[in-house]
């Protein structure tokens, strides 16, 4: 009597866990379903509150800005962006204004036409205080949004700046009013309707399973043609278990490979590696206050010979090889290699492990006996480092940073937190140094951010408190300048003197190395969204399995 | 009979609540917020909006006293790292763990049983030294290490099983009943043989101890003396008594499953409440931490009581 009892309570669980997974039959054109491994599930798929890149990889598929920007990631004026919502623009004489002429065959995934007072209702929703976007800030320049016409939206800024055009097509997707629109924006955050988006993309939603899946489809009546695949599916993984999917054939794709774990792709025939160079950079930050008195300069790194000997005590490049092999990509100084002003021949303080520990006894750092921590007026040279527990990479580094420093008389205390727990510490000046990954934006102006002394405060990303007015001076005149090549020039003087500050030790660009099925064919991949070109990756007919032979047919939501 | 059960009743809501509120305190004293994540995009003012939005920005008590009453109407808030009611997360993932817990629990108290019974019949024969080293192995064994160990072993070495989830995210919504039943199963069998693993070692060693003592009982003695066969003897007469200690770890083990689970999911990405409860606390999820303990807590104590509920009806003795 129990057993059928269990075999029913079994029956009823398993039917419960399949309530909302109705069966559909395969049929349909092929094209191949892209099964995609993700970290976790999406935070949103409302284009104006997305903040982290699950969300914003898929709502990229779903939505479209007005313009794209290429693979140049060339920020200033419009050279560097292609058409794609809006078909064309025209500029102001006096560039304060760009109007931008929709695609007439633009329609939403529902079908109703894209209009301009769409885009004027996305930019009150980017902007409107209430709903609170994550990018609200980056759009400060922009004035206000008019329509001219049913298919004419007129941005108006409030001045005339160099990455104006990029200010609009590069943050702002465009979302549909008729959808959103009857929703309150302070309450649009926890609508249901958020969870069922409606976009312009070349893929359409089909369903989130939270926390478990969420599934695209090629939309094949889109204005820009159909994605090549039927069907993209993200699920969300552990790291141990996405390794595994992308290496037995389960998953088609991995972003962040384990960097020790490199050699199995290599040797796969299943999955092969892509590395992709991105638009982020990580270096040991120095607080230049003291976290104990925030108005009082740091009692260690506020001296820049300390900080120039720390930097040159360690060994970047070994520590490179150690942590990636030969995946890794040498930090250069305030910047990503990848972006368009990056300057990779600007010298930074060499590897002189007797040079630093000149340094440091010139600076009054001495040590009372071989083999003991240096001191200064009774005080030691000794700090701690946060190092956030989520990240292999830099546990690995803080080790070897430890153990370097350790040699020439400096004791570090690695303190590992969790991300959550790390971020306000950073955002309080509350630390001494910190391995910090700072992923900046293709404009100059993620550099200020970083490094200004604008970027000082709660408004900014400069937990340093680094300041130099020189600095200062050039960033403003990269940023305000019109002429690629003058900008470009003012960017890397302002770099050449952050390096010579030493605020951080520049450790390595972040550099991805991408798992991907080898029945794939990609397209280009972009350094600040892999995903970008991701309705133009496409699977042979002869290489194609079980899975990418369902079709289209059924699976209408 | 009633009066007791009433008590049990009311001692397990005090001990809800108590739970309750402790995990409110805890996760709201630990360092970070819902919205303290890193992003370079995000102004603290836009923090600080969502922060006032939320309440979060209200003293505790305040907060504590909201949520019982919202909890209370049946609303346990919202969950920011699944962007969907609390309520609604539950509800999807509650069933994924009873499910996985369910089977292992089942699993293991039948293979604990018949192992340790084995092992009090043969006593010190080979089978029931090698039994029970094996065994103290596993039960010695951290979960999460056992479940990575079964990942590479049965999916990556000899990749003859699936590496997680509960279904093939793209083919199972295309197969028939019993393929998709199959498929389901599939996916079950590691994580549900990991936790079995895992727990019946215990059984075991409670079933082979409790065996041992009741097999020099004179009744044994006198059903071996009347000629009935000594398996009768021992899987009818003996098990019959010995059951009852396994009532009481049955009690036990749920909050062990549960615990493991919460590993063993994170592994396997087994989205039940185990794994959203391992993200929710990385993410201070507030309300969906909070709400995961309290189905969470619910559940032991129901196990408790039904362990209790048990003891009472088979054992007179607990009854006075």
């Amino acid at each position: 009597m129990r057993f059928p009892i269990l075999l029913l309570g079994s029956a009823v669980l398993l039917s419960a866990c399949t309530s909302n997974e109705t069966a559909r039959t395969s049929a349909g054109p092929d094209g191949g379903t892209l099964v995609i491994d993700v970290p976790g599930d999406a935070g949103t798929l409302f284009p104006p509150l997305v903040s982290e890149e699950v969300g914003r990889m898929i709502t990229d598929q779903l939505f479209d800005r007005l313009a794209e920007i290429d693979s140049s990631l060339d920020v200033i004026g419009d050279k560097g962006f292609a058409p794609r919502l809006a078909k064309s623009w025209t500029w102001a004489p006096d560039s304060m204004s760009i109007a931008f002429s929709i695609d007439p065959k633009a329609r939403w995934h529902d079908g109703k036409p894209v209009t301009a007072a769409d885009v004027r209702y996305t930019f009150h929703a980017f902007t409107d205080p209430k709903l609170s976007s994550p990018s609200m800030t980056l759009l400060s320049n922009i004035d206000s949004v008019s329509t001219r016409d049913s298919l004419t939206a007129v941005f108006w800024f409030k001045k005339h700046t160099p990455t104006e055009f990029y200010d609009v097509a590069y943050q702002l997707v465009i979302i549909p009013e008729h959808v959103y629109g009857a929703v309150p924006f302070d309450k649009l955050a926890t609508s249901d309707i958020v969870r069922h988006p409606v976009g312009t993309g070349r893929f359409r939603f089909v369903r989130w399973d939270a926390g478990s899946r969420i599934e695209l489809i090629s939309d094949t009546a889109n204005y820009r043609g159909r994605a090549k695949v039927d069907r993209v599916i993200y699920t969300p993984a552990s790291p141990a278990t996405e390794m595994t999917q992308v290496l037995t054939g389960d998953a088609d794709f991995m972003e962040a490979f384990p960097s020790d774990q490199v050699a199995k792709l290599d040797s796969s025939s299943v999955a092969r590696p892509i590395v992709m160079p991105l638009l982020a950079y990580t270096y040991m930050a120095m607080n230049m206050r003291d976290p104990a008195a925030k108005g009082r300069p740091h009692p260690i790194f506020s001296d820049v010979r300390v900080r120039r000997a720390l930097s040159m005590a360690v060994d970047r490049v070994g520590m490179l090889h150690n942590v990636f092999g030969n995946n890794g990509s040498l930090g250069h100084g305030p910047f990503a290699a990848t972006l368009a002003f990056a300057d990779t021949t600007l010298p930074v303080p060499p590897y002189d492990t007797a040079a630093a520990a000149a340094l440091l006894d010139s600076a009054g750092w001495r040590r009372p006996a071989a083999g003991l921590v240096r001191q200064k007026n009774g005080r030691p040279l000794r700090f701690t480092l946060l190092v956030p527990s989520s990240s292999l990479p830099r546990r690995r580094y803080a080790v070897l940073i430890q153990e370097q420093l350790r040699r020439i008389g400096a004791q570090v205390d690695i303190d590992e937190l969790d991300p959550q727990t790390l971020n306000p510490r950073m955002v309080n000046g509350n630390f001494d140094a910190v391995l910090n990954l700072f992923g900046t934006d293709p404009a100059v102006g993620g550099t200020e951010q970083a490094w200004a002394t604008s970027g000082i405060g709660p408004m900014g990303q400069n937990h340093t408190h680094y300041s130099n007015p020189v600095v200062d001076a050039l960033l403003d005149s990269a940023s305000g300048s019109f002429d690629p090549a003058k900008s470009n020039a003012y960017a890397r003087r302002a770099f050449a003197t952050i390096i010579a500050d030493a605020p951080a030790i520049w450790l390595y660009d972040w550099t991805n190395v991408n798992a991907i099925n080898r029945r794939i064919t990609t397209a280009t991949m972009r350094a600040d969204e892999w995903w970008a070109n991701l309705a133009d990756w496409s699977i042979p007919a002869d290489k194609r399995i079980a899975r990418d032979r369902i079709g289209l047919a059924a699976a209408a939501p | 009979m009633r009066r007791q059960l009433a008590a049990r009743l009311v001692q397990s809501l005090v001990v809800v609540f108590i739970v309750t509120t402790i995990s409110f305190i805890v996760i709201r004293l630990a360092p970070g917020d819902p919205f303290s994540y890193e992003s370079s995009r995000i102004t603290p003012e836009v923090r600080a909006h969502w922060r006032a939005q939320f309440g979060y920005d209200r003293p505790i008590p305040e907060q504590f006293v909201r949520y019982v009453v919202s909890a209370a109407h049946g609303q346990f808030g919202y969950s920011f790292s699944m962007h969907e009611p609390v309520s609604t997360a539950l509800a999807q993932s509650v069933p994924r763990t009873l499910l996985l817990t369910g089977v292992s629990l089942g699993l293991s108290f039948l293979l604990g049983l018949v192992i340790g019974v084995t092992q009090a019949a043969r006593r010190g024969s080979w089978f029931d030294r090698a039994s029970g080293a094996v065994l103290l192995l596993f039960y010695s064994l951290p979960d999460f290490w056992l479940a990575l160990m079964a990942l590479l072993g049965f999916a990556y070495w000899w990749p003859v099983l699936p590496a997680g989830g509960i279904v093939d995210p793209v083919l199972h919504e295309y197969m028939s009943g019993g393929a998709a039943a199959v498929d389901r199963l599939r996916h079950l069998i590691l994580p549900a043989l990991t936790l079995t693993l895992l727990t019946a070692a215990a059984v075991a060693r409670y079933q082979r101890t409790a065996m041992l003592e009741i097999l020099p009982s004179d009744y044994i003695r006198t059903a071996r003396a009347k000629g009935v066969p000594e398996r009768q003897v021992i899987w009818r007469h003996a098990l019959r008594t010995a059951l009852t200690p396994l009532i009481t770890l049955l009690g036990l083990t749920l909050p062990v499953l549960l615990g493991g689970a919460l590993f063993v999911e994170k592994v396997f990405s087994w989205p039940g409440m185990g794994m959203i409860a391992a993200d929710a606390i990385g993410s201070r999820d507030y309300d969906l931490v909070t709400a995961t303990v309290i189905v969470g807590s619910l559940l032991v104590v129901a196990g408790n009581l039904l362990a209790d509920l048990l003891q009472m009806a088979v054992d007179p003795r607990v009854r006075e």
